[in-house]
């Protein structure tokens, strides 16, 4: 190789770390846990550099400053020590290491708790503020108070999924028929990605959710907010959309807290025009979003559970997108 | 004798071309006689006829599968049969036509068809069809109506006078019903006849009759007895059938409830929760606001027919209108129980059709068409 073509490949290398911030870094922590986790993979990459550099100084001493034989004595003392010790107590070391803050990783959390269930393929999540009889119910979003610590509560629907939030925590898989735990203590006012770590099917890629970070004063203004009951429509048009959403049974799979609206087999839709995501991250809240995902969601999810409404004329479908962007 | 190699297999190279040559003289040339005056020559009929007898015995469903066939299958056989098969094999009580009798083969006339056959069999024959007799198949792949028609053969079988024909066929004063008549003589004039197997049209919009028709004209909802009605009526008259059978006003009581009905109208209302089937009130009703007339109402409607028309759609066999997809992801988890227990509590429900109009009812209909306007069905309009 080219002392040139060296050097590119080094330029280009660098954009590689272009992915060591943004809103789904585990380099980037916005939490206690994920300070941890980055903590110890630093930790861990210095360690490495240390080993690597040890070892190839080591290949140069034997190959370029003292090239003669070892005597037998002293390479057996050289194996012993390089191969059996040294290993042993730095593998012993970083187990230690690692043992030592997962603890806090499965710390209780004490304040908030949420439960977030994997579907195909989108995330449930329900609040449960202290002395909740019923959840508040939300979906592909999560949002958490800084400072505190929030006890999650994993489930799955029919297969299993896993739940990664980079910037605020390690992952835990959600497993159909088990209750799997963890707890994030955010510590950054911010927005972040997750995603459906564990393939769960075809869109298994397009199963993601955003979460966001918030002051606890302004964390308990939302969950008010959260809990109230949807807008009513402003607009003629959102009327009608409303009106047709009733009509066509969208009420069927979807809740929208305040109409008959009731089912539990889609997404609440209560609060999505608040919602920074739709459909688990595959589009956003937005009006040619909300008909593109009506009109056929398995051209944009393949496979995806919710029929495509394509019978529909594009004006009631356009009224339904208004409606739903309308419910802030 | 030395036999030489070269020579047999030149003979038989040289026979096998001339067979060739003459059997596409025959094609070729028209030199076979297919004149059904001359018929057969001996022994083709009988090797035909063996053939026939013995594939049918081996392919018929195992004995097992037949269902209780009851009366009110044999009536809606007996109403299919008169639109479809009298034709050929003519009927209890009736003589076939000359034209008929010349046929070759001849269709056996009815009471003679059915004397060897077991139900399973005759399923087999009615359902499949036999290659190269005249006897078409089911025109729609719904072994389960086919079943009717078998009770009705059983009948048949066991002697059935003329006059339990042609009380049986609707045929009251002995010729077969026509126009409107002809719709009734199955569902009823009031669109309610009573037979469990044969669905209760007064509870439905005229939108979903009208789409339903087409979609049985076009096969894109398959159903051998009702693709044969459809094509059976005056072209364009369909509409018109559906606009008379929306203008009833449904009769009839809610049944006494039952703890059935109470499973199911948990699932109607809810769904079944963690199985992520939806619930059936949000499109079929009672539902506390108008719902697009495209959904059909299932209130009051018979139990028999909502439970096999729910095993269809589970299992992916039902077609229908546009909205087809919707009913088909609905239904996909539903169990056996939950569908006995659906149908129940619907079944026992007062024979209503669900409210549709919004602030805007279009001028002259039944029924609004929902509450935007939609785009016609491609298979609506379609003529035959």
């Amino acid at each position: 190789m080219t002392r040139r073509a060296a050097a590119a490949l080094c330029l280009l290398s660098l954009l590689a770390l272009a992915a060591c911030t943004g809103p789904q870094s585990a380099l980037d922590p916005a939490g206690r846990d994920s300070a941890t986790l980055s903590r110890l993979f630093w930790f861990m990459l210095a360690g490495a550099a240390v080993l690597w550099a040890a070892m190839n100084g080591l290949m140069f001493y034997a190959w370029r400053v003292d090239p003669r034989p070892m005597s037998v004595r002293g390479a057996r003392t050289l194996i012993f020590a390089g191969g059996v010790v040294l290993p042993t107590v730095v593998l012993s070391g970083l187990l230690g290491y690692g043992l030592s803050i997962m603890p806090d990783q499965r710390a209780p959390g004490d304040g908030l708790r949420v439960e977030v269930t994997g579907e195909q393929w989108w995330f449930r999540v329900d609040y449960w503020p202290d002395g909740a009889a019923e959840p508040i119910r939300s979906a592909n979003e999560l949002v958490l108070p800084v400072g505190s610590r929030s006890e999650i509560t994993l489930k799955a629907d029919q297969v299993i999924h896993s739940f990664w939030l980079p910037s605020l925590g390690g992952k835990t898989d959600m497993i159909p028929g088990r209750v799997n735990r963890m707890s994030l203590e955010p510590t950054d006012v911010g927005e972040f990605r997750g995603q459906c770590a564990e393939f769960c099917g075809e869109s298994h890629a397009w199963m993601a959710f955003t979460a966001k970070t918030l002051s606890p004063d302004d964390f308990a203004a939302w969950l008010t907010a959260e809990a109230a009951p949807a807008a009513p429509p402003r607009t003629d048009l959102a009327r009608s959309g409303r009106d047709a959403f009733m009509a066509q049974g969208c009420g069927g799979c979807h809740a929208i807290r305040g109409t008959p609206a009731r089912g539990q087999v889609g997404p609440d839709l209560t609060h999505l025009g608040s919602r920074l995501n739709l459909a688990a991250g595959a589009l956003e809240v937005t009006r040619p979003d909300l008909i593109a995902w009506i009109t056929d969601p398995s051209a944009i999810k393949p496979a995806a559970r919710m029929p495509a409404y394509d019978h529909l004329d594009t004006g009631t479908i356009a009224a339904m997108a208004a409606y739903l962007e309308g419910l802030r | 004798m030395k036999i030489h190699v070269r020579s047999v297999l030149l003979t038989l190279a040289a026979l096998a071309a001339l067979g060739a040559v003459g059997a596409g003289a025959v094609v070729g040339f028209g030199l076979y006689n297919v004149s059904a005056r001359v018929g057969h020559w001996p022994g083709v009929s009988w090797i035909l006829n063996t053939t026939f007898r013995n594939s049918a015995a081996l392919r018929a469903p195992a004995a097992d599968t037949v269902p209780e066939l009851t009366d009110a299958m044999a009536a809606l056989g007996a109403r299919h049969y008169d639109t479809a098969c009298r034709v050929c094999h003519a009927a209890p009580g009736q003589e076939k036509t000359a034209t008929t009798r010349a046929m070759v083969p001849e269709p056996p006339h009815i009471t003679e068809a059915v004397q060897t056959w077991s139900p399973a069999e005759l399923h087999w024959i009615v359902d499949e069809g036999v290659k190269m007799s005249g006897m078409p198949y089911w025109p729609a792949d719904r072994p389960d109506e086919v079943w009717p028609v078998v009770a009705f053969l059983m009948e048949v079988k066991a002697g059935m006078t003329g006059q339990r024909y042609d009380r049986l066929a609707g045929r009251d004063d002995g010729r077969a019903p026509e126009g409107f008549a002809y719709c009734a003589s199955c569902h009823g004039a009031t669109g309610a006849a009573g037979n469990p197997d044969i669905p209760r049209l007064d509870i439905l919009s005229q939108t979903y009759m009208t789409q339903s028709l087409a979609a049985y004209l076009s096969g894109a909802r398959g159903s051998g007895i009702m693709a044969q009605a459809a094509s059976e009526a005056p072209e364009g008259a369909l509409p018109g059938y559906a606009r008379r059978f929306a203008a009833i006003a449904p009769a009839g009581e809610r049944a006494p409830p039952t703890s059935l009905g109470a499973a199911g109208e948990a699932i109607a209302m809810a769904g079944v929760p963690g199985s992520d089937v939806p619930a059936c009130a949000a499109c079929h009703g009672p539902w506390p606001e108008p719902l697009d007339p495209a959904y059909p109402s299932l209130s009051g409607q018979y139990r028999p027919y909502l439970e096999a028309q729910l095993r269809l759609w589970r299992d992916g066999a039902r077609g229908g209108t546009r909205v087809a997809g919707l009913m088909h992801e609905a239904a996909r988890r539903l169990s056996d129980a939950d569908i006995a227990a659906v149908s129940a509590w619907y079944a026992g429900r007062a024979p209503a059709r669900i409210p549709s109009d919004r602030a805007r009812p279009a001028p002259g209909e039944g029924d609004a068409p929902g509450p935007r306007s939609r785009r016609p069905s491609p298979d609506q309009g379609r003529s035959r």
